[in-house]
């Protein structure tokens, strides 16, 4: 006998699952009709299946938000019956989490990725004008895909997709309390809620900018798809490039937010681990990159054409390899980030394979017919070094991918290598160099001119900016204080010359816009991102390379195994007990106390800065950070703590705690002593005092009830901190129906006081007090903390490459004012 | 030939250079017998965290030693010391990845890998486990 459950709202997971077969059917369709438009040769033919694919692709964009908002609606309302909304979410969520909860698991991310589509997809129907037919059809059958992997139906016994709208009860078919009718009321009241470390606006913004940036690299993939397939092998750069420098901008800001978000939020103690995930993020946005470099030596001079169809081509394949490996759990060993496998790796791998082939297949069958031109590059020449430059992004990409993909290797031999032991320096080895040519590059390479340079014009120009540059250069030498000789000197050197080349490469293009064009903004685009680059460079360069750890043990240096100036000295972490100041560097911290906890379940942890003069003992500044924590979230052992950072312009402090002193553990030892004293007396204690102002007949308290027949006395005391803090409290004693006696302490939670008023002794004229104050050798905290230089640079470094692309952008969309034509009279 | 197919084929050539000089540098998956043999080298070590025994990790005596007991793929037991501070949801980890040396007696480690309570968690046992805890 069927089981009738109660309480289920099964309508919007049967919409849902509608709505995705809707998508799934309507994006077929939409795919064959822009198919056949594009093959049909003729005029009316061809029209008429256009206007058949945009109907079914407006019905597809319709049932996608319509599956959006179906489970909104579900998470929403927190219907826990859904088995996504049971995982990812809970009834204590705050609501501006809520769509956090939707990208965290992989459903909602496909479908977040097959949301920016439908817009992208949208705004190319409007636009793309001729290249509609082609272009289309390509996005069309990406979002056939996109919407399989939220089927979640059994095609001949194997499983395509997994749908967000299952039941809990299905999934989970065969748990005991699905036999009961009323599980949903009895058992699953609540759901299991987002990871503590995804509950902040970080995880909200992040994925659908990172997303849209992936998705935006299927514009100009189909662009250039669409080229080789009507044979039209040049016309499709120019609408395409716009879409190109859209894509560059946004990956960018997505995997930057990505870097920001690990900086302020989670302690991996920095911005940047070349971890696999970060990596494979990081390489597609480095061919669309070489791609646009290509496509404009393709305007200006008829060059590198093939190069700029390959790039396009594998930019977008890159982000299919990228999903591959952050979903199929390949990378268990080698990432933080390490997904477990939800048995799809198969299906991504059959999406990478629809892709890759049929659009290599092209490019190596029609590659002889792709123009070219035959007068070869002048190596004077702007185009022959931007080709270059192209290829040592290329070459970047491919290095970082080599090694990121060992997982991979692997698996296909057999072999079990390993990453590089120490896998930051493995990678900014090679990177650094990189980087030296490519600021070298950006900064030299725009006084050159397409074609042919004549005799003197480069170096008359780059002369200024060249001299500026060592002259800013040997100034940051001087005084920059770059010595990061850890990895030996050949590094140090590599990063002096690093330091140059970015310097080189923001004030060769500044120089650029004011000498070049005159300041002319409207062409300024590139040259602002180019500085941007080379600025972000710089803020890397310094930052990471100076980066400090503050926190010494000073235990560390008597006990230690490694010497404290040792690479591998991990002796990173200081213990404060509460209220007794170390030193920290330049520092005096003082652990204060920690706050209650507050709604959203953090733990914050008040940590005081002071520095003083070494001279005069001064205090020339003083602050207090607030590095917060998850303690046992969940009822499980341990701490989810984030950083805090005070941030100046040219250096942060960036704290976190790695352990706490668990309060549930908290044997509080401390006893009550008992004091005498009459009014006007003071109560000495660790580190402050206390007087008894005088006694209160009608006491007011929140603790504190009056009842007919109460007789309460009220000792007034103000507390004096040695911290020059003061409180007042009024602990009270009840006689209650002349013959109870009620005693209702106060408490301090600030000093961790305790006091309690006893007894009155009205012949002495005295009462007695009894104070305790907890140990504060059972509060304390363990801190790291590092100094970064500089850090600013790379965020205003990223905020003017961005600025640059956006600039570049309207350069090409918005058309230049025309000078209205004079009447002629 | 082409100038810029001199200079592709020159790129090329520095690429695979680069990427064999690093194959060298790859370090393999090891037990702590094989990283025995070699004292003073680093070594990756995957192995299990063995949860019978305890974790020492006292900050009030010192906050930067951290030791506890893992076994490896060979199945051998070995005290692995840290020195740093217990790593976020250290007890929740079963595989563990170590990088560092064997030093005597034990596994001196500079970092550890755990897989991060994961964002896609398909742990359909342990959420099948939580829901039978419920009646």
């Amino acid at each position: 006998m069927e089981t009738k459950y109660i309480g289920e709202h099964l309508l919007p997971g049967e919409l849902g699952h509608f709505f995705v077969l809707l998508a799934f059917v309507a994006s077929i369709v939409s795919t064959v009709s822009y198919f056949l438009a594009t093959r049909s040769r003729d005029a009316i033919n061809g029209s008429s299946w256009k206007k058949m694919a945009r109907v079914a692709f407006f019905i597809q964009v319709i049932s996608v938000f319509a599956v959006f908002g179906t489970l909104y609606y579900i998470i929403s309302n927190h219907f826990f019956e859904y088995h996504y909304a049971w995982e990812h979410s809970s009834r204590a969520l705050p609501v501006r989490y809520l769509l956090a909860c939707f990208w965290e698991g992989q459903e909602g991310s496909f479908l977040l990725w097959t949301v920016w589509h439908c817009v992208l997809g949208t705004i190319l129907i409007r636009t793309a004008g001729e290249w509609e037919n082609p272009v289309m059809t390509v996005i069309s059958f990406a979002q056939v895909c996109l919407a399989s992997m939220l089927l979640g139906i059994y095609f001949f016994g194997y499983k395509a997709g997994s749908s967000p709208f299952t039941l809990l009860r299905n999934d989970m078919a065969g748990a005991p309390i699905f036999s009961d009718p009323a599980y949903l009321q009895k058992y699953i009241q609540d759901g299991n809620g987002l990871n503590p470390l995804l509950q902040n606006y970080w995880m909200v913004i992040h994925p659908p900018i990172l997303f849209l940036g992936f998705a935006s690299t299927i514009v100009p993939f189909s662009f250039a798809f669409a080229g080789l397939w009507k044979k039209n092998f040049t016309g499709w750069v120019k609408p395409a490039l716009p879409w190109c420098l859209f894509s560059g901008m946004v990956l960018a800001t997505g995997v930057m937010m990505g870097a920001a978000w690990a900086y302020e939020s989670l302690n991996f103690g920095g911005y940047w681990a070349w971890d696999p995930v970060e990596n494979s993020s990081m390489v597609p946005w480095l061919c669309i990159i070489a791609g646009i470099h290509t496509a404009v030596i393709f305007k200006h001079t008829g060059h590198s054409l093939k190069a700029c169809f390959f790039f396009f081509i594998t930019a977008f394949i890159l982000v299919l390899y990228s999903t591959f490996l952050t979903r199929s759990g390949i990378l268990g060993t080698t990432s933080v980030h390490a997904f477990t496998d939800l048995g799809m790796s198969g299906q991504l791998l059959i999406y990478l394979f629809v892709f890759l082939i049929p659009a290599y297949t092209l490019l190596i069958a029609y590659q002889r017919q792709i123009p070219t031109v035959k007068k070869e590059e002048a190596l004077d020449s702007r185009e022959f070094w931007m080709f270059i430059g192209s290829l040592v992004l290329i070459i970047s990409a491919i290095f970082i991918l080599v090694i990121t993909s060992i997982p991979v290797w692997n698996k296909i031999l057999g072999s079990h290598f390993a990453e590089p032991v120490h896998r930051r320096f493995a990678y900014n080895r090679i990177e650094v160099f990189i980087a030296i040519i490519l600021a070298l590059g950006i900064a030299m390479v725009q006084y050159l001119k397409f074609g042919s340079t004549p005799g003197g014009y480069f170096r008359k120009n780059i002369l200024l900016p060249t001299a500026v540059s060592l002259v800013i250069g040997l100034l940051i030498l001087l005084f920059g204080k770059i010595h990061y000789d850890t990895f030996g000197n050949g590094f140090l050197a590599a990063l002096i010359v690093m330091m140059f080349a970015s310097v080189y490469a923001i004030v060769a293009n500044f120089s650029y816009i004011l000498f070049m064009i005159k300041g002319k903004m409207r062409s300024a685009g590139p040259s602002v991102a180019h500085a941007g680059f080379g600025l972000m460079l710089l803020g890397i360069l310094i930052s990471s390379s100076r980066k400090e750890v503050i926190s010494h043990d000073p235990m560390g240096l008597l006990t230690g195994v490694f010497p404290a100036d040792s690479k591998e000295n991990s002796r990173n972490n200081i213990l404060l007990y509460r209220n007794l100041p170390m030193q920290m560097a330049d520092y005096e911290v003082t652990y204060l106390g920690d706050s209650i906890s507050t709604p959203d379940g953090k733990h914050y942890y008040k940590i005081h800065y002071i520095r003083r003069d070494t001279a005069t003992g001064k205090v020339i500044e003083k602050f207090n950070l607030y590095p917060n924590a998850f303690i046992n979230p969940k009822g499980q052992q341990g701490l989810i703590s984030s950083p805090a950072s005070k941030h100046y312009w040219t250096h942060d402090i960036y704290t976190y705690l790695t352990s706490v002193n668990d309060p549930s553990k908290i044997q509080d030892t401390s006893q009550y002593y008992p004091h005498l004293v009459k009014v006007g007396d003071t109560i000495f204690f660790s580190n402050g005092y206390m007087r008894l102002d005088g006694l209160d007949t009608h006491p007011v308290s929140p603790h504190y009830q009056a009842q007919p027949g109460d007789i309460a006395v009220g000792a007034k005391l103000t507390v004096y901190s040695s911290d020059s803090d003061i409180f007042k409290v009024l602990p009270i004693y009840v006689l209650r129906d002349s013959a109870y006696e009620n005693i209702i302490p106060d408490t301090l939670s600030q000093l961790g006081l305790f006091i309690r008023f006893d007894k009155i002794l009205p012949e002495q004229r005295k009462i007695e007090l009894s104070i305790r104050q907890s140990g504060e050798q059972n509060d304390w905290v363990v801190l790291k903390a590092y100094v970064f230089h500089y850090i600013s640079l790379l965020w205003l470094g990223t905020i003017l490459m961005i600025i640059g692309f956006a600039m570049s952008i309207y350069k090409k969309i918005v058309p230049r004012k025309q000078n209205p034509v004079k009447p002629i009279l | 030939m082409k100038k810029s197919n001199i200079v592709l084929l020159v790129l090329i050539a520095v690429t695979i250079a680069v990427i064999i000089s690093m194959v060298g540098d790859f370090s393999t998956y090891e037990t702590f017998a094989s990283a025995a043999r070699q004292p003073g080298k680093d070594f990756h070590v995957i192995g299990m965290l063995d949860k019978t025994r305890s974790l020492v990790y006292d900050p009030v005596k010192d906050p930067n030693y951290f030791s506890f007991y893992v076994k490896d793929k060979a199945g051998e037991l070995e005290k692995v010391v840290y020195r740093g501070a217990i790593p976020t949801d250290f007890e929740k980890s079963d595989k563990i990845v170590l990088v560092g040396k064997m030093d005597g007696q034990q596994f001196e480690c500079s970092s550890i890998l755990m897989k991060c309570p994961s964002k896609y968690k398909a742990n359909r046992k342990a959420e099948s486990q939580q829901l039978d805890s419920k009646l």
